[in-house]
């Protein structure tokens, strides 16, 4: 009730005004529900004048009122009626408040079994009209919704009297047991007939829906409970209860032009049933993305909606259960934030179930999200990306039928259509019968399923993509800017959001997964924007923290190396910078702060896998990586140990490394010496160098790492022709993963069968570790005398200790031969008696 | 005076504590059962002896199969390996075989008992003082009784009555106590069948006349008397209560009797036996041989049980001292008695770890001489019994106890090393069982399973495996073990990153370096250490409140220091030295430029930006020094001809140069002596 009509209403209170007049806006009920305590004033109310007023319009007849006080008090008092529950007290004129005279408030205790007892007397009043009464219910706590339920009643009333009739009857009966026998339920029982209730109600829309759709409205009802346990539970039965009867399609409401044309009843009977099914979801809806907001129930709420959003993608109100999942999946709470991830993942994964337009929606949704957060949110809700998949083919297919309209595809793939569009050309006069054929069947195919336009698909597709990217686009952005985002790190807390840009490094693998579907456009800014992060930090500035990692700075050399290679090097982009860059962060790589993995893939996509045309910078990147093998684990060794054997294989030259050649100088060029501590890897003059480390490598303790040592330093003598013989098929990747801590740990240890003895010793004799003689003199600490002495006192204490004894059992027998006197005196005392 | 009172404190507690004696007596039911039937039948006990015995052999196989299969390998708990053989010995305590009877006749009794003292005056225990107010309490109630029964005769009458049922439930339930006592202690065969010197007082005459006889005519029945009051005395106090001990006058003569039977026993026993010189396996098996053998071994046995009996009741450690080194002689006839020496081995496994300096020393020595002297079998249990024992005893570390544990940790490796190709098995078993813990942590991240490895109990036992390792290296080839002790060790370390764990990282790096020095191998640590270069204390802490640190005794920094810049000096110190000492282990290395780069270059950059004066100007001499070697290097192997993969002609290299001094190896010997002056790590 709002605020303003109660201040008024309370001393002039007139009883005839019917409920149904009172004007409560969705603001006012809204103000009362955000602000709980301002309805304190509720307490604060004079309740005996109140009473007075009651009472002058003779409470029996105005039940209403009773229910309404009721429910007014019900909404401050929420938590303590949980524990009055347990006293119930039945008289129905105490129903109401009573303020003694320190100034409490005595709240009536049979809250639940009062307003049964109302809506009892109401409903053997009126008879039929129960549905009023209970729209009268309804409508104090869910006013818009009143006017809803009152209009479809109308034409429920109408339609379903004839059957519903002995339904009405029997839970009418049903009800009025029930409600009586609550009155003398205490708490838990009441909570185990709503149980049931819940249960019973369930079961029934499950074996008929469309005869009890109704009960949807007292399941409704039900969620409105004060007890959180019910309304939970309620929640989740709805939940059970729709995601079984909504339709496979979405429903569409009859116009009003519709309305009154005259329908065959079943028609009737079928539009009144979805139309109630919607506006119960719809209710249900609302309800679920209010509760939300409570900290109680918003576990199960949010539950709730991830799973409706999973189970009917193509329902109606998907825009809203949309915006609120998404309004979530950054959520501080893990478990709600990876419920509404695994939900957004199902949309982009089945994409069948909604034909993409969710996908789109979602997509677009996160990345308003992003943007309205500036970039400081989970790296969760990005990582969702991941699952979206972009179908290529569908450009391919659409070529074959609509070749006239090529233009209209996504920027990227306008090549390769228009290319196969020529081909496919001259093959369709051959069997042009054929072909009418089967455009014919699958027109037909076309029309009965659901699948949307292949046009459509690929529209969306694109627009799907073009606000991914946007994201992404923001995010690298938002890094780029330094002093934007340190200022709001400490604001937004996340739970593991790495550095300053929490988004970053989950942004970056989404650039790599989709490099292939950037717009050609889009490349130089985005290469120059990668190279700008990836050398963001000059190590010779004073503030450090304020910089990506080092894995993230990795990432952007691994994703612009990604860009470039899949789209066949078309930007004649020159990559030496991100070597530089990579050349630089190995010096900078710490074991168990960054990523080892990450490091890894860089090799991989940097060196391993492209093609090295400069013999400098690959001799340069042997021998760091060489040397850099021999400050790190061997996990990191091996991967970079793979990529020096690779590179080594394919240039022949940089083999002259192998071996200390005094001429070897020569071919360095410019630069005669090595320089280890050169930033750039042109000018270090590492063909200069020879590859001292094998030979330090060689004794490594791991075995995998000194035999590949070995094998590496055994390649100088290859013949230069047999250059691509011996590829090794392990990546850095596979390398590092293989011997990484875990993976060392699981290995199974290799059971020393015997020992081979290298040398003889005599085991007798000997001492390992210990000096003998110094240990031998403590032996010869014993003193005559003091052991002497010592035995002395040994013995005189055990003496003690033996006297003690016996003088304490002598004590105790002395004392409990007093203390028989007693008994001695009393079986005296019983002879004499007899 | 508390440590002196020790076991007989407890007895005596036992005894007039009514509750801890109906929890005594409710754990003996156990026992009562079991040795009623002995106690009256001999043949019965022999068979009891027999079924022990299998059942202990019994035991001990399958706790070897336990350790290697069962829950103690998989159940992460190190408290559990070994477990279950804790019934084993305790067990055997309740086994009593073989007796020697007393022989009745036994003459030179001196029938002089003026001798027994009165109470020694002097010593002014509070024992003493306590029993003089019981004693005056005592004159009290008897009063009140006297005066009872004066007044009503007939009380007295009923008195009788009650007190003769009184006595009958009493003595029950004394005897039922005594006998779970006697039972858990030692259940001599002495005493059995002997009752001629029952009462008798052993005084100081008739002790000199049988010190004397027997050293100069080791005659059997005189040496059974002496050893039977031998017994007597180690049994005092203990076992007050039965009437067939014979009394010992005063404590001179209980001193006399027990300092001459176990320093002249093991000699009167060879001479009887014929054996001179040492004694081995082989002259054992001879030994037992013998005609002599049959007559000797009761006495032989009656002295060994009850210079145990000694041991397991003393608590003074100058008084065990004694005992277990004269007991050191005779370890070989300790091998004829398995149960006996099973005992032992028990009690001298706890002395060595629970006992002082010098205790633990001896108790060493006589766990190495049983493990080394007699059977494999005994072998096998010290080698579980004292991992076992050093597990529970490393839990905590400080100052005091560092020497201690240290001793233990190098007593571990010498009898693990007596039979390499016994013990790597087991050693091997042990680290998988550590490794396995680890990766449990590793997987779950739990914190108690983190809580488990950061702890001393981890690490020492890591230590322990890691010195066994590195003094049997040179000999074995145990290269299976070292892998995986070194894959453990960077396990710990990638576990616990960050700055609060420094301390543990730091022992983990000397723990490799140690590893890497005995093996040989190569093992890349600078990387390890690069984190606490860019560790950021607070440098602009105040300076004045200096607090020393001292990362040896830490595993875990407390948050309180984590930002102090003594920490943070400390710290980087200790990363300095131990980089230094793997730089001096390949410092002529044919590599050692490229070992050196990368540090070099990061320590160059930390000497750049850092503004503690004192750490600077120690970083600036490693570094000097390290540039200094790396350009010597350099140069000379600009000289040679070979390549990296000649090996052999690697590892030629500047093989004269290393045995001269260089400046780089004097800079390591100061660095060192730095170290060990204030104890880092």
């Amino acid at each position: 009730m709002g605020k303003k009509n109660k201040v008024i209403l309370p001393p002039n209170l007139p009883p005839e005004v019917a409920d149904d007049e009172i004007e409560v806006s969705d603001e006012d009920l809204e103000f009362v529900g955000r602000n709980r305590e301002y309805v304190g004033f509720l307490t604060k109310l004079d309740t005996k004048s109140i009473d007075r007023h009651v009472k002058r319009v003779a409470n029996h007849e105005d039940d209403e009122l009773e229910a309404l006080y009721e429910k007014r008090n019900r909404k401050p008092s929420l938590l303590r009626l949980k524990e009055e529950e347990d006293k119930l007290q039945v008289d129905p004129v105490d129903a109401l408040p009573v303020k003694t005279l320190d100034g409490k408030l005595e709240y009536r205790t049979a809250d639940r079994s009062k307003s049964g007892d109302g809506t009892n007397e109401n409903e053997s009043a009126m008879g039929i009209e129960d549905d009023e009464k209970n729209a009268g219910m309804l409508k104090l706590t869910k006013p818009e919704k009143r006017l809803k339920l009152k209009k479809s009643r109308k034409e429920a009333k109408k339609l379903a009297k004839v059957e519903e009739k002995g339904d009405i009857g029997e839970e009418k009966l049903h009800s009025e047991v029930l409600a009586k026998v609550e009155e003398d339920l205490s708490a838990e029982e009441l909570f185990r007939k709503k149980k049931i209730r819940l249960a019973e109600i369930g079961l029934q829309l499950l074996e008929n829906p469309e005869e009890n759709i109704k009960a949807l409205k007292e399941l409704l009802q039900i969620c409105d409970d004060e007890d959180q346990n019910i309304v939970k539970l309620g929640l989740m039965s709805l939940l059970a209860v729709f995601k079984d009867i909504i339709p496979g399609y979405r429903i569409r409401l009859p116009t009003e032009k519709e309305m009154e044309m005259t329908v065959s009843k079943a028609v009737r009977q079928q539009r009144f049933y979805e139309s109630t099914l919607l506006r119960s979801y719809k209710a249900y809806l609302m309800k679920l993305i209010t509760l939300e907001k409570q900290p109680s129930i918003c576990q199960v709420a949010v539950r709730c909606l991830c799973s409706l959003l999973d189970a009917v993608p193509h329902f109606n109100f998907r825009e809203s259960i949309l915006a609120s999942v998404v309004k979530n999946i950054s959520s501080s709470d893990d478990t709600i934030r990876k419920l509404c991830c695994e939900a957004i993942r199902s949309i982009f994964s089945n994409e069948g179930k909604h034909g993409g337009e969710a996908t789109l929606e979602a997509v677009r949704l996160i990345a308003d999200h992003v943007k309205f957060h500036d970039c400081q949110l989970h790296p969760d809700s990005i990582d969702v990306f991941l699952s979206l998949t972009f179908d290529e083919d569908i450009g391919k297919s659409d070529s074959l039928e609509e070749p006239v309209k090529p233009k209209k595809r996504g920027k990227w793939k306008s090549q390769v259509g228009s290319k196969e569009v020529q081909g496919s050309d001259r093959k369709k006069n051959k069997q042009e019968v054929m072909k009418k054929t089967r455009e014919e069947v699958s027109a037909d195919l076309k029309a009965v399923s659901f699948a949307p336009d292949l046009k459509d698909r690929k529209m969306m597709q694109s627009e799907t993509l073009s606000a991914a990217f946007e994201t992404y686009f923001r995010i690298l952005k938002n890094s780029m800017d330094p002093s934007a985002s340190r200022s709001k790190v400490n604001a937004v807390s996340l739970s593991c959001g790495s550095g300053s840009y929490p988004l970053l490094a989950s942004c970056l693998n989404g650039l790599g997964k989709f490099s292939h579907l950037i717009d050609l456009d889009f490349m130089g800014d985005l290469l120059e924007c990668l190279k700008k992060l990836a050398g963001y930090s000059d190590h010779n500035d004073g503030s450090m923290q304020n910089h990506l990692s080092v894995s993230e700075r990795l990432q952007c050399c691994i994703v612009a190396f990604m860009v470039m290679r899949n789209n066949l090097d078309a930007l004649n982009v020159d990559l030496q910078d991100f070597f530089v860059q990579l050349y630089n962060l190995l010096l900078e790589y710490r074991p168990d702060r960054d990523c080892g993995e990450v490091l890894a893939k860089a090799l991989k996509t940097m060196l391993w896998e492209g093609k090295q045309h400069d013999m400098q910078r690959a001799a340069a990147f042997i021998k760091r990586l060489a040397t850099f093998s021999l400050s790190f684990g061997s996990a990191e060794a091996m991967a970079a140990l793979v990529t020096v054997k690779h590179l080594l294989q394919k240039n022949s030259k940089c083999r002259n490394l192998l071996e200390n050649d005094a001429g070897g100088g020569s071919l360095a060029g410019l630069v005669a010496k090595y320089r280890p501590d050169a930033t750039d890897p042109n000018i270090s003059g590492a063909l200069a160098s020879v590859l001292w480390e094998l030979s330090l490598l060689v004794k490594h303790y791991n075995s995998s790492v000194s035999s590949m040592a070995a094998s590496i330093s055994s390649m100088g003598s290859m013949n230069p022709a047999h250059t691509q013989v011996l590829f090794s098929t392990a990546s850095p990747l596979q390398a590092f993963a293989d011997l990484s801590i875990e993976q060392e740990l699981f290995k199974p240890a290799s059971k020393a069968a015997s020992l081979s003895r290298k040398r003889t010793r005599e085991i007798e004799k000997d001492f390992v570790v210990m000096d003998p003689d110094q240990i031998r003199k403590s032996e010869n600490m014993i003193d005559e005398d003091i052991l002497t002495r010592k035995f002395k006192d040994h013995f005189n204490l055990n003496k003690g200790i033996m006297e003690n004894e016996r003088l304490r059992r002598e004590l105790n027998h002395t004392m409990s031969s007093i203390s028989l006197y007693e008994d001695y005196k009393r079986q005296k005392k019983r002879k004499k008696e007899r | 005076m508390a440590k002196k009172l020790g076991k007989k404190a407890r007895k005596f507690a036992k005894k007039n504590l009514p509750s801890v004696m109906k929890r005594q007596r409710k754990l003996n039911s156990m026992f009562k059962k079991k040795s009623a039937p002995r106690r009256s039948k001999v043949s019965n006990k022999v068979f009891l002896e027999e079924s022990n015995k299998s059942k202990n052999v019994q035991q001990t196989h399958g706790d070897l199969e336990g350790m290697i299969l069962d829950e103690a390998f998989y159940n992460n708990d190190l408290g559990d390996l070994f477990h279950q053989d804790d019934y084993d010995l305790d067990e055997d305590v309740s086994v009593s075989d073989g007796y020697i009877s007393e022989d009745p006749e036994c003459p030179y009794i001196s029938e002089i008992e003026d001798e027994i003292c009165s109470e020694e005056k002097s010593d002014d225990v509070p024992i003493l003082l306590q029993n003089r107010e019981i004693y005056q309490e005592i004159a009290k109630q008897k009063r009140k009784l006297d005066k009872l029964c004066v007044k009503d005769p007939q009380f007295s009458k009923f008195l009788e009555s009650q007190r003769s049922d009184l006595h009958k439930s009493k003595s029950e339930e004394i005897y039922s106590d005594e006998e779970g006592d006697a039972n858990s202690a030692d259940d001599d065969g002495i005493g059995e069948s002997e009752t001629s010197l029952s009462g008798k007082v052993l005084t100081s005459s008739t002790l000199d006349v049988w010190c004397w006889m027997v050293m100069e005519q080791p005659n059997c029945s005189t040496l059974s008397s002496l050893l039977y009051g031998f017994r007597a005395a180690c049994h005092f106090g203990v076992d007050s209560d039965e009437v067939s001990q014979q009394k010992i006058a005063n404590r001179e003569v209980f001193s006399k009797l027990l300092t001459f039977v176990l320093q002249e026993a093991h000699g009167i026993f060879s001479r009887l036996l014929g054996i001179s010189g040492s004694m081995n396996k082989k002259n054992m098996l001879k030994t037992t041989k013998k005609s002599e053998w049959k007559s000797v071994r009761p006495l032989i046995k009656s002295y060994l049980r009850s210079s145990l009996f000694l041991l397991n009741q003393e608590m003074d450690n100058q008084i065990l001292m004694f005992v277990i080194s004269q007991l050191r002689l005779s370890i070989m006839f300790f091998a004829a008695f398995p149960s006996l020496a099973k005992r032992l081995i028990k009690r001298s496994i706890h002395l060595w770890a629970t006992g002082d300096e010098n205790l633990s020393a001896c108790s060493f020595f006589i766990i190495r001489d049983i493990a080394s002297k007699c059977s494999s079998d005994y072998l096998d249990i010290c080698l579980m019994r004292t991992y076992q024992a050093f597990i529970a005893n490393c839990k905590f570390m400080d100052s005091a106890n560092l020497k201690h544990i240290k001793f233990l940790m190098h007593s571990i490796v010498e009898i693990y090393s007596l039979d390499i190709q016994k013990s790597s098995q087991k050693v091997l078993i042990s680290v998988q069982q550590l490794a396995s813990i680890l990766r449990q942590a590793l997987k779950t991240k739990k914190k108690e399973e983190l809580k488990k490895i950061h702890s001393w109990q981890y690490v020492n036992c890591i230590s322990v495996w890691v010195e066994f390792v590195s003094c049997n290296f040179k000999n074995y080839d145990l290269q299976p073990l070292l892998v995986l002790i070194i894959e453990i060790i960077r396990g710990i370390a990638h576990l616990f990153s960050g700055p609060r764990y420094l301390p543990l990282r730091f022992k983990c790096v000397k723990i490799l370096n140690r590893l890497s020095l005995s093996s040989g191998v190569f093992i890349p640590i600078a990387s390890l250490l690069f984190d606490c270069l860019e560790h950021r204390g607070n440098i602009n802490a105040d300076r004045t409140q200096r607090t020393h640190v001292d990362l040896s005794s830490l595993l875990k920094v407390p948050k309180q220091l984590l930002k102090s810049r003594d920490f943070h000096e400390e710290s980087i110190l200790t990363a300095i030295q131990l980089l230094s000492e793997h730089f001096s282990q390949w410092s002529y290395h044919i590599s050692f430029p490229e070992l050196a780069t990368i540090p070099l270059i990061l320590l160059k950059r930390f000497h750049e930006n850092t503004t503690l004066e004192s750490v600077r100007r120690t970083v600036k001499r490693l570094m000097d020094q390290a540039q200094q070697k790396s350009d010597f290097i350099q140069r000379k192997r600009d000289e040679v001809l070979f390549s990296p993969k000649d090996q052999s002609s690697v590892d030629g290299f500047l093989e004269l140069e290393k045995d001269r001094s260089s400046p780089f190896g004097r800079f390591y010997a100061s660095m060192r002596h730095d170290g060990l002056q204030s104890p880092r790590t």
